[in-house]
């Protein structure tokens, strides 16, 4: 700090960025070799690292840096020629040099010179050739010098790059990405020829290649990351005598630098509580039947956008009882509200502030400082902590970041004439405002939004920010956005309309603008028009608003929770304007998306319609393909195995399906016919549709009962009866059929005597044609009644297959 | 040379040398997006080359009502510490080394001026308040603070 800038100076920082680097991958490759001392390509690695250092120091004169990394390389080189053993002396004594290089280089950072000292402790160390240690054969032939050449050619492959000179590229790259999107607009506006556009369109390709390129250098493999911490499970599995096996997989994953920077603090005590708390004393893990030795892996895999990175441990886990009695005796929830709270919120009180899960503090990781700290940490880039617990068999935990620090994926919202972007983690659910699952009661001058009985404050964005609402808005498309800024904290943000997701760049506004406390960034999408990032923790303060969920709506809240609870087992309707602008509704539930695709996106093949989206084609519910241009709205149906698309022209809402349905006769596209808010509205089959598209289904996959119709003598079982029963998933036969199967079920459609003697083995259901039962004796089903129907043959099939 | 380099405009009407060292370049911009709740003198946000420049009404600065951004303004692109800003000009005149000494100022200004100015240069037979562009950006935030 404060020094000029001199060529000396940029390799010295060369050097302690890079000697901090080899320390820490040595330190991980040390730890590998001493669980396997016969390795020899480890030694050989280790060798290379410990000569590196040495040949670099010299150059800048570092004389106890040479000093020390000669010493190692000496012990090592001994090892190689097989005059030492590698034995625990060695091992620790090498650890202990690293440790010292670890030291002087930091000093080297802050002072910009070696400090003066004296390195015989640590150098003796590893001189004493501890004979009383069991000795470990190393295997084969001790190789020359000459090779160590080739391990550093390798590392002579890649270069160092200042980070401002990756920025300034990726900079540069993306305004040419702006300026290539105005110019084809500028193109298309002109109506250039075909072989102007069609060498820009080279021109493109090649610039999007370069853009995918440039945000890769930044990119670093996650071993890096990995590397510190083989070496601190075996000195913190050491100190607290436990016995560790550490695993890392996916080392070949790649996150942005800067990212990894800002999940390493997270990680390192994520790994350190699991050896700490999670990890069972040895007699205790005998007790449970366990290995003796733990196992902690660290895993890391990309999955689209973003990171996932495992950290699993097969400790005792987290006893949810046990969390509360903590939390409750912490005083972070009181016993009331502790009795209210699911088994995920149990688990949730980790998060809490000051919480710590140990019985007693130790000096390891109960610090004050804990897992709070950790998902603030992670949740401050973008990502997410999950909590994936065994109880006595062990914790899973999973951060969730995204690959780069400065895109995040966000929801694009208009307040006030102008956009705002949400970041879309912090978005929990999204809602229309005149929805008719939406309440909002003015309460003493606030406003309170009722969502399925759950209560929000209700922000208004514009009221927030300070503005009027834009007239020219449509009050139809307000709409609420329910935000989770934090842990236990839930607010509904009022705003003028919903615009769409996109992936942002965010970078920090100026000063000025942070200080309002509204804003986290600001962004450029592609229309070039700036816009903010708003900071939704920041509004509840600027708000002065409580949107702590504890307590909230307190003698309402069994209440609220139940009617939450019918609304979560409530169907919901998904209510769309069909084609023909009929309005129909379809089960959410079967609904994978809805899709919008370029009308030339739909074609005919051997007769069915058939939809390509992506890299997949889809069949597609239409006689034809629509004619002209434009896009048009697809729902995606999905049953576990296939798609259908369902084209439409818009959706409408999504209501509670009320009761009442009324079904159609016969199976076909309309199920029935249901009353939403006085009008009627189609419901599709979504099980007569998927059939009429399925793949085929080999015949006796499935065995259906066989159900037979006895007296069906004027034929209202074969046309009324039969329909349901198929519909229904059985076979129907009538008694005029010829028989070579057993039925599963008899229905009796008359009252009469005639069917007194069928039966025997097989189950009898009587139907009778009077609404009213006989008497409380009368096991006779009123044959209009179809769920009553239908429950008996389930009784009786279900009941004899047992 | 850099230090006997000024830009000379037209700012919050009143003729002004530029310490030019902090000063990045000179562009005209559109409608700039507005940063509701954000401190009076910030006029709002606008793009050039893909980086987010924070546009800053001198006006206010100095204690003057705000002027409206007109569309194709030329503003005065600075950068402070790390992040882009544009000072909004009412004309730029020119952009030219003057010899003379910079020499403190005499005599009683208005408030806002005394704050941001640093001293007075004589140019083509008028005297110009110095200013350091970066003043406009960083003395209402102390102020506020």
């Amino acid at each position: 700090m404060g020094r000029t800038g001199t060529a000396m100076d940029d390799l010295l920082n060369d050097f302690l960025a890079e000697t901090a680097e080899i320390l820490a991958e040595a330190g991980g490759a040390i730890v590998a070799w001493e669980a396997d001392p016969a390795d020899r390509a480890q030694l050989d690695a280790i060798f290379r690292l410990v000569h590196t250092i040495k040949g670099s120091s010299g150059f800048l004169a570092l004389p106890r840096v040479t000093a020390l990394s000669h010493a190692a390389e000496d012990a090592l080189d001994q090892v190689r020629r097989g005059n030492r053993q590698p034995n625990a002396a060695l091992f620790s004594g090498v650890l202990g040099i690293l440790d010292r290089l670890g030291d002087l280089c930091t000093v080297l950072g802050k002072d910009g010179a070696e400090p003066p000292g004296d390195d015989r402790d640590v150098i003796a160390a590893l001189a004493v050739r501890d004979a009383s240690a069991e000795t470990l054969e190393v295997a084969g032939v001790p190789l020359r010098r000459d090779d160590d050449l080739n391990g550093e050619l390798q590392s002579w492959r890649s270069i160092r790059v200042p980070l401002p000179l990756l920025d300034s590229v990726m900079t540069g790259v993306t305004d040419i990405v702006l300026a290539r999107n105005e110019f084809a607009r500028m193109l298309r506006e002109s109506g250039a020829e075909p072989s102007v556009i069609a060498s820009f369109e080279r021109l493109s390709d090649s610039i999007a290649g370069m853009r995918q390129s440039v945000s890769q250098m930044r990119m670093q493999r996650i071993d890096k990351l990995f590397a510190p911490l083989p070496r601190i499970v075996r000195d913190l599995a050491q100190e607290m005598g436990k016995k560790i096996a550490f695993q890392t997989s996916g080392g070949e994953v790649e996150l942005d630098r800067e990212m990894m920077e800002n999940i390493r603090d997270p990680l390192i005590h994520i790994v350190r509580n699991a050896i700490d708390h999670g990890v069972e004393a040895l007699e205790d893990r005998v007790a449970a039947g366990k290995d003796i030795t733990a196992t902690i892996s660290v895993s890391a895999r990309q999955s689209g956008n973003q990171i996932e990175i495992e950290i699993r441990d097969d400790g005792r886990g987290l006893s949810p009882d046990a969390l509360v009695a903590k939390a409750i005796a912490s005083r972070a929830v009181t016993a009331s509200e502790a009795r209210m709270l699911g088994l995920r919120e149990k688990l949730d009180l980790i998060f809490r502030p000051g919480f710590s899960t140990a019985a007693k503090v130790t000096a390891v990781s109960g610090r004050g400082v804990g897992m709070d700290i950790v998902k603030a940490n992670v949740e401050k880039i973008g990502g997410i902590v999950e909590l994936r617990n065994d109880e006595g068999r062990g914790l899973t935990i999973l951060l969730r970041v995204p690959m780069t620090l400065t895109i995040i994926s966000g929801l694009m919202v208009r307040a006030a004439g102008q956009y705002f972007a949400i970041p879309r983690g912090a978005v929990r659910e999204i809602l229309l405002e005149s929805g008719d699952t939406v309440r909002i009661d003015r309460v003493g001058g606030g406003e309170l939004a009722t969502v399925r009985g759950e209560q929000y404050p209700l922000l208004r964005l514009e009221a927030v920010l300070g503005r009027e609402a834009d007239d020219s808005d449509d009050v139809d498309d307000r709409a609420l956005v329910i935000v989770r800024p934090g842990q236990g904290q839930s607010y509904a943000l009022s705003v003028a309309a919903i615009h769409d997701h996109e992936e942002l760049v965010i970078k920090p506004a100026a000063p000025m603008i942070m200080a309002t406390g509204l804003y986290a960034g600001t962004t450029l999408p592609d229309n070039g028009r700036p816009v903010l990032l708003l900071d939704v923790q920041g509004m509840l303060a600027a708000a002065a608003i409580d949107a702590s969920e504890a307590g909230r709506s307190h003698d309402r809240m069994a209440e609220a929770e139940a009617e939450a609870m019918a609304a979560r087992n409530a169907v919901q309707l998904l209510l769309f304007r069909d084609t023909n602008r009929r309005v129909r509704g379809v089960h959410l539930s079967v609904i994978e998306r809805v899709e919008e695709v370029p009308a030339a996106a739909l074609f005919e093949s051997a007769g069915r319609v058939k939809a390509q989206i992506g890299a997949d084609i889809f069949p597609v519910h239409a006689v034809t393909p629509p004619a002209g241009e434009g896009t048009l709205k697809l729902l995606r149906l999905y049953d576990g195995q296939s798609v259908l698309c369902y084209p439409i022209a818009e959706v409408i809402d999504i209501v509670r399906l009320p009761e009442g349905v009324q079904p159609s006769l016969a199976p076909g596209l309309i199920a029935g016919v249901v009353l939403v808010g006085g009008d009627p509205v189609e419901l599709i089959d979504p099980y007569w549709l998927m059939e009429q598209y399925a793949a085929g289904v080999p015949a006796g996959a499935l065995r259906q009962p066989l159900c037979r119709l006895a007296d069906d003598d004027d034929g209202w079982g074969h046309n009324f009866l039969a329909p349901i029963l198929r519909g229904a998933g059985y076979r129907v036969v009538s008694a005029a059929d010829a028989e070579d199967e057993t039925p599963d079920v008899i229905l009796c459609l008359t009252e009469g005597d005639a069917c007194r003697q069928v039966g025997g083995e097989v189950p009898v259901i009587r139907l009778r044609t009077s609404v009213a039962a006989a008497g409380p004796e009368d096991e006779t089903v009123y044959r209009y009644d179809r769920q009553a129907l239908l429950d008996a043959l389930r009784r009786q099939v279900g009941g004899e297959r047992g | 040379m850099m230090e006997k380099l000024y830009l000379v405009a037209r700012i919050a009407d009143t003729r002004v040398a530029l310490r030019s060292r902090a000063i990045n370049s000179v562009v005209t911009v559109g409608t700039p997006v507005e940063v509701p709740g954000a401190p009076p003198h910030v006029a709002g946000l606008f793009a050039l080359r893909s980086r987010v420049f924070t546009l800053i009404d001198p006006h206010v600065v100095i204690g003057l009502p705000a002027v409206p951004v007109t569309p194709g303004q030329r503003v005065i692109v600075v950068d402070v510490a790390e992040h882009g800003y544009a000072l909004l000009a009412d004309e730029i005149e020119d952009v030219c080394f003057i010899e003379a000494p910079e020499t403190r100022i005499t005599g009683k200004l208005l408030p806002g001026w005394a704050r941001v100015a640093a001293a007075t240069i004589e140019h083509q037979g008028a005297s110009l308040l110095v200013v350091d562009p970066s003043n406009f950006i960083t003395l209402p935030t102390l102020k506020a603070a």
